[in-house]
């Protein structure tokens, strides 16, 4: 598990959520109505703008007297056109791969790991099964109508446009909500089965905290020390010095017991004694008391969790005092209601890494299929962003082209936002697509610096604009790794409702409402004999 | 002609023509049954020279149909499949990283380089970024079994055969965690689901690390007799599954082990050292040679003959090919330690410490004298011995035991002492060793 949990904030700050969302929303909005006015100013004259300014009134009273009734009609006609289509053929290949799945999974591995396997199978099958066939239906379908001419039948009903977008979404998205629910109830079983008898399906709900790191003289620092990982994403702490990592978690109920979970590497610079693991020992701190209890040190377990119980009344060594005393860990520990564990490593010349969501506070576990149905509801709310994707091209463009675009917008924000930020950045080198290309050609070397000269700067203008377009695109497609919620459930996790659950959610309702004007619009100014 | 056909006579025309392009085919690619000769050309031709799928070693279906379904598309899926196992080396995903060496070796399984250098990873490299000594068993386990899959996928192919044997000796059993590791090929640490025996698919017989590689090592050794190995010299890569006999004798009395067994593996030892691999032809450039022919004259005469080569040239030769292997060592060393006289002489020494390290310094006195006299009756029958370095640092460490014990008892030790000739040849290794000494023991 290497998920950094990082909660999505509705409201913290004006960068953030909601507002962040109306500020772009309003001004693209804002943007397209000043180009629309100024454009129609020019060709038309003053009624242009009295035009679209009707058409904004045309668009503002279809919005507020939406019939649910006519768009529940419209849902119903879509979902008997996706039967009609054998979208429900879909099942078939998901219970053959059901069936045989078993066979190419390896039953040798060690329990854990089955079980990680066999959830990321099941949910990855419902997805992958879902989103194409749903990505397909909704491409296809307005374009499809217009062909057939069907849409004239329905439109010369008193159906307004945004009834129809709105009821092809609805459609498709019950076509999509009854086809993951029953492959997530059928996947939750094949789970149950396929899991071995030793292993126990779990679900962790984990609360993570702050990190920050003290040096070897026990001075505050950003980060730890490097090993010499390629991947920084853990820091090191230095055994036997004062170094330690400084977790703050939040803490506002009171229990009897506490769980600790860590997850901690350890990187060895001499071989030290085989067979025996490196030492860790957590020290609970009172920064307000300036309270340092130490707890018994454990010997980790790499790369697996380790489980730590903190009853609430604890003894300990008081080596100010000289004394033993006992203290109580919410009221002489918890400081404004913040737990603060220094993690150190004993080991001399040893050093242990972590990260932030490496060490947390495991409150009591939610049943598996708590957090198993949150992932197939992910893969819902993912299939629902891609449909209003989908319905919302399909009203401007034919279906190859209309599949083509809803794919691509898929495809980057599951795998290439990184590489795509990366680029505009600067951070990948060997420059824009020319540069690129020119660098192929010439077997250049994206380190060798290029010539001075105008064809390089031309090459570079060219680039430049380009990557212009490429940032714009990073700004329209969202990330959408927070749909991807079974690396949760298969590490034995919840889905956390502030990371995952609704990130995910507010980004579907996100590019919903857009892609309904949108969609209004569209299909309300086309030309709808065209073929 | 053809449009005075009717639409009936064209089907039959087409359909004489099909079943006459049939017959080449037939005969050209017609697939092969069990027996042999049988099959098409192709098939037959196949059979010759070694290429069918199912010659190379187990067909895995699910391989064959992955390279068919991607067709010109593999090299891609590669290249994917591998920039992908980078990333989860790099971000430690263990458990990812195995499935996805799986899904390369679907679409390479006959790739030799590929087998290796993702064996070595899982066995060598992956083992060692786990703190447990349990889980870099594990992963040990994981590229033993992962080269043995690959030599049943590619049974011609003996450097596979190689690596798995190497796995099975040399990484379990001259690690740091080599006690552990031993332990582990005979119990493994996962008591509940190998029920406190060994991991049937390392080691199904139950044997000792090392006899299982002995084993691997003589099938690497067969398949060589047929296809080339790239990895070293031929006389080395022969050697192995002697040497391996070596390293079982050599790790028991390492173990502490001095009874008959390993006596007689000692003895096994020697066998396989001189009996096979001394008499084992290596081709050099145009004749045939073996290690122990300067032993018997008329195999060197029968060598001249075919080599029309002068004595001293085949001598040289001889001599270089044992040089390379260490041969002569090996053959006193075997000798010498097949003897009671060198199992006492370990057990003494051995056990000298062992009481020593009890604070039992009177027995300790008494065993280790015995012992260093012992060594000094093997330095004198094997005198090549001598130049050994881990039979010279034991003889040492034996007498810095015995001139400890004399410090202890705040007693002079005496002038005269078994290996006093060996003390004061071998001066200059003794600071070194005495740095080693005192680490353990204390400075006097």
């Amino acid at each position: 598990m290497n998920f950094d949990a990082k909660p999505f904030l509705l409201f913290s700050n004006f960068d953030n959520g909601l507002l962040h969302w109306l500020r772009v929303f309003g001004g693209f909005a804002g943007v397209i109505f000043a180009a629309t006015v100024l454009i129609s100013l020019g060709i038309y004259g003053v009624s242009g703008p009295v035009a679209v300014m009707g058409r904004v009134r045309q668009g503002l009273h279809d919005f507020l007297n939406l019939s649910p009734k006519r768009i529940w009609a419209i849902a119903w006609l879509t979902i008997i056109e996706a039967v009609r289509r054998k979208a429900l053929l879909v099942f078939v290949v998901f219970a053959f791969l059901m069936m045989f799945a078993g066979w190419f999974l390896d039953s040798d591995l060690r329990a854990d790991l089955q079980v990680k396997n066999a959830v990321s199978f099941a949910l990855t099958t419902v997805s992958w099964l879902t989103i194409p066939v749903l990505l397909l239906l909704s491409c296809w379908g307005i374009p499809e109508d217009i062909r057939v001419r069907s849409l004239h039948t329905v439109v010369t009903k008193p159906v307004r446009r945004n009834e129809i977008v709105m009821g092809r979404i609805l459609g498709f998205s019950t076509v999509a909500a009854g086809i993951v629910a029953m492959m997530g109830v059928v996947g939750y079983v094949w789970v149950l089965r396929q899991v071995p008898n030793n292993a126990s399906l779990i679900c962790r709900v984990p609360v993570y905290g702050t990190l920050e790191f003290l040096d070897n003289e026990g001075n505050i620092s950003e980060k730890g020390i490097n090993t010499g990982d390629i991947w920084e994403f853990r820091s090191y702490i230095e055994g036997g010095t004062k170094a330690s990592a400084v977790y703050k978690f939040p803490i506002d109920t009171p229990a009897d017991q506490i769980k600790l979970e860590s997850r901690f590497e350890a990187f060895r610079t001499h071989k030290g004694r085989i067979g025996q693991s490196l030492l860790v020992r957590y020290v609970l701190v009172n920064p307000t008391k300036e309270l340092r209890v130490p707890l018994d040190s454990f010997e980790i377990q790499e790369f697996n969790l380790n489980e730590q119980f903190i009853d609430r009344k604890i003894s300990f060594y008081d080596e100010g005092n000289k004394d033993k005393r006992t203290v109580d860990l919410f009221d002489d520990i918890v400081d404004q209601n913040s737990l603060t564990i220094a993690v150190q490593c004993l080991d001399s010349g040893q050093y242990l890494g972590m990260s932030r969501p490496d060490f947390f506070i495991r409150l009591p576990d939610r049943s598996f299929a708590v957090g198993y149905f949150k992932a197939v509801f992910g893969i819902f709310l993912l299939t629902v962003f891609v449909i209003s994707i989908g319905v919302t091209s399909s009203t401007f463009v034919k279906g190859p082209i209309a599949t083509l675009l809803t794919f691509s917008v898929l495809l980057i924000g599951q795998g290439f936002r990184e590489f795509m930020i990366k680029l505009i950045t600067g951070v990948q080198k060997g420059g824009g697509p020319i540069e690129s290309w020119y660098r192929l050609v010439t077997h250049m070397n994206d380190t060798l610096e290029l010539p001075d000269n105008i064809g390089v700067k031309i090459m570079q203008g060219i680039d430049n604009v380009m990557l212009g377009g490429l940032w714009l695109m990073q700004h329209l497609i969202p990330d959408l790794s927070s749909f991807v919620m079974s690396p949760y459930v298969a590490n034995g996790f919840d889905v956390p409702w502030s990371v995952a659950m609704l990130r995910s959610l507010a980004v579907t309702i996100g590019y919903l409402v857009p892609c309904l004007l949108v969609g209004y619009y569209s299909l309300t100014l086309r030309e709808l004999e065209a073929k | 002609m053809i449009e005075q056909l009717t639409a009936q006579q064209r089907k039959l025309a087409y359909l004489i023509g099909m079943v006459v392009l049939m017959l080449p085919i037939i005969v050209l690619g017609m697939p092969a049954t069990d027996e042999e000769g049988s099959g098409g050309k192709l098939a037959r031709l196949r059979q010759e020279h070694d290429l069918g799928e199912s010659t190379l070693g187990k067909v895995d279906p699910t391989s064959a149909t992955m390279n068919l379904v991607l067709l010109g598309m593999r090299g891609v899926a590669v290249n994917l499949l591998r920039m992908q196992l980078d990333t989860q080396r790099d971000q430690k995903q263990w458990a990812q990283m195995r499935a996805t060496t799986e899904s390369v070796i679907l679409l390479q399984p006959h790739y030799i380089q590929v087998w290796r250098y993702l064996g070595w990873n899982l066995a060598y490299n992956v083992s060692a970024e786990w703190d447990a000594v349990e889980d870099r068993y594990f992963w040990v386990k994981e590229g033993a079994k992962f080269f043995m899959q690959g030599a049943e996928r590619n049974r011609l192919d003996p450097e596979v055969y190689w690596d798995t044997g190497n796995t099975l000796g040399k990484k379990i059993g001259r690690s740091d965690e080599w006690k552990q590791f031993r332990r582990f090929f005979k119990e493994d640490p996962d008591k509940d689901r190998y029920d406190g025996g060994p991991d049937s698919e390392i080691n199904p017989d139950r044997k000792d690390n090392y006899l299982a590689a002995k084993d691997w090592f003589k099938k690497a050794n067969d398949a060589e007799e047929k296809h080339e190995q790239h990895i070293m010299m031929d006389a080395l890569f022969r050697s192995y599954p002697a040497r391996s006999q070596l390293d079982y004798a050599d790790a028991l009395q390492r173990e502490g082990q001095f009874d008959e067994t390993t006596r007689k593996a000692w003895e096994d030892a020697y066998r396989d050292w001189v009996e096979d691999f001394g008499y084992m032809r290596f081709k050099t450039t145009d004749y045939p040679i073996f290690m122990e022919a300067p032993a018997s004259e008329s195999a060197m005469e029968q060598i001249i003959a075919a080599s029309g080569k002068d004595r001293a040239s085949i001598e040289r030769e001889i001599d270089f090919y044992q040089n390379v292997c260490n041969y002569r060592f090996w053959r006193t060393k075997a000798h010498a330690e097949k003897q009671l006289n060198t199992t006492r002489m370990h057990s003494d020494l051995f056990e000298g410490e062992d009481l020593f390290k009890k604070g039992d310094i009177d027995a300790a006195q008494e065993v280790l004298e015995t012992g260093l006299q012992r060594f000094k009756t093997m330095l004198e029958t094997y005198v090549e011995l001598g130049s050994d370095d881990i039979t010279l640092e034991e003889g040492l460490w034996g007498i810095m035991l015995w001139q400890k014990i004399y410090q202890l008892k705040n007693q002079v030790q005496p002038e005269e002492f078994p290996l006093k000739g060996l003390w004061e040849k071998e001066l200059n290794r003794v600071p070194n060793l005495q740095h080693d000494f005192n680490r353990k023991y204390g400075s006097s």
